[in-house]
């Protein structure tokens, strides 16, 4: 089992365990394999992520895509590394967190290399 | 020569003097509290200010609110989203501009309400996913909760100079350097100015504890939100209020507030919607 964002969500992975809403009221069922409208209806119910069974570790999805090379990705990585210094990244949201920020510096700076 | 050591209450009472709250935000909070009086009577205080009436207006018909520009005199603005909202927004407003004039050799106060108002506007979106009631006082304890700060640059802005270059040397979080050099830190000053000016406590406790939400014992969860908030707008380097680096997480706070990580995206996204917007009305020249 393991977390999926639902946004990475995809049609033919089988629950792990019930997706339940903010109230614990039952979404879908663990074992519930998803389709496209099951993916749709988390969405409008605002659910962040599901539990997806065969998934082993939380997915960490890289930064870099094939467009940023790792020469502008490294020096902004280190960068900003030091503004979390005193964060600690094994913790999953911080994790999350610089993984995020680690993003938007790079989109931003190609934004910019691209006028 | 040897500077004494600065002292917190001797710093707020000064700042008290110097510093007060419009006469509005009294006579809003009485006419919300008094039972006999009217929706009218609300609203004509509010209204009674044009710059205020102004700004809650375009704020109302912001991306916050998303109402599609439909906000168009304060009563509309009293009804939909209600008389204590509007007074925790022009609280916000009339702090800001109890602020202006502080000299900007220290912090950079377009950079300090940035970093503010930035927090406000992700504590807003949090407590909206937790489902909160009453969002807006949210938001005002985000723009609230690094004021002592200001107070410090007025009140002992050599000592305050000193830290910030040592912090940014160092790593160390300014608050913990702060702490160490003089027993408190800017979040009591903050907390301390809150409670002179009779913010109620539910927008004060936060505020005083930001840097520490495990001991908000009154209001722990509004606590809590208010520290994340402050790490998330560190985190995305959106203004600065003296503090270069991002503040440790308090994990008990995290655990309690029972947020998905995975949410953390949607919230940056929901944030940059709204930043500029809100930035460009609370924060302009007039403002100066």
């Amino acid at each position: 089992m393991g977390l999926v964002a639902t946004e990475k969500l995809a049609e033919g992975l089988v629950l792990a365990s019930d997706v339940l809403d903010r109230s614990g009221r039952m979404l879908l069922a663990s074992g519930v394999e998803l389709t496209t409208r099951h993916i749709r209806m988390l969405m409008a119910w605002g659910i962040a992520e599901a539990d997806i069974a065969g998934v082993d570790v939380p997915q960490q999805q890289p930064v870099a895509s094939s467009k940023v090379d790792d020469a502008l990705l490294q020096p902004m990585e280190e960068e900003l590394k030091l503004i979390f210094s005193n964060v600690d990244l094994e913790h999953p949201a911080m994790a999350e967190l610089f993984r995020l920020c680690l993003l938007r510096k790079v989109s931003g700076e190609t934004r910019q290399a691209q006028p | 020569m040897r500077r004494a050591k600065p002292n917190l209450e001797h710093i707020v009472n000064n700042a008290t003097t110097v510093y007060s709250l419009p006469l509005i935000h009294d006579r809003l909070t009485q006419a919300i509290n008094n039972p006999k009086a009217s929706f009218a009577d609300i609203t004509t205080i509010i209204s009674e200010d044009q710059g205020l009436s102004f700004r809650i207006l375009k704020l109302a018909n912001s991306p916050m609110f998303g109402y599609h520009k439909n906000i168009d005199t304060i009563t509309k603005a009293a009804t939909i989203i209600g008389t204590q909202q509007l007074r925790d927004l022009s609280l916000a407003i009339s702090v800001m501009g109890v602020f202006k004039g502080i000299p900007e050799e220290l912090i950079n106060m377009t950079s300090f309400w940035q970093h503010s108002i930035t927090c406000g506007i992700v504590a807003r979106i949090l407590a909206t996913c937790r489902r909160e009631a009453n969002v807006e006082r949210f938001f005002v304890s985000g723009v609230l909760h690094d004021i002592g700060q200001l107070v410090l640059c007025t009140a002992i802005p050599e000592e305050l100079a000193e830290l910030i270059m040592q912090c940014r040397d160092s790593g160390q979080p300014q608050y913990q350097a702060q702490h160490a050099a003089w027993g408190f830190d800017h979040s009591n000053v903050s907390g301390e100015m809150l409670s002179k000016w009779k913010i109620p406590l539910i927008i004060a406790e936060p505020v005083a504890n930001h840097h520490s939400p495990s001991k908000a014992v009154t209001y722990p969860a509004e606590a809590a939100i208010l520290h994340l908030s402050d790490l998330i707008t560190h985190a995305l380097q959106a203004g600065c209020s003296g503090e270069t680096h991002v503040p440790p997480l308090d994990e008990q706070a995290w655990d309690l507030l029972d947020i998905p990580a995975n949410m953390l995206g949607t919230i940056l996204k929901q944030t940059d919607a709204q930043l500029d917007e809100t930035m460009a009305i609370l924060f302009d020249k007039g403002h100066q």
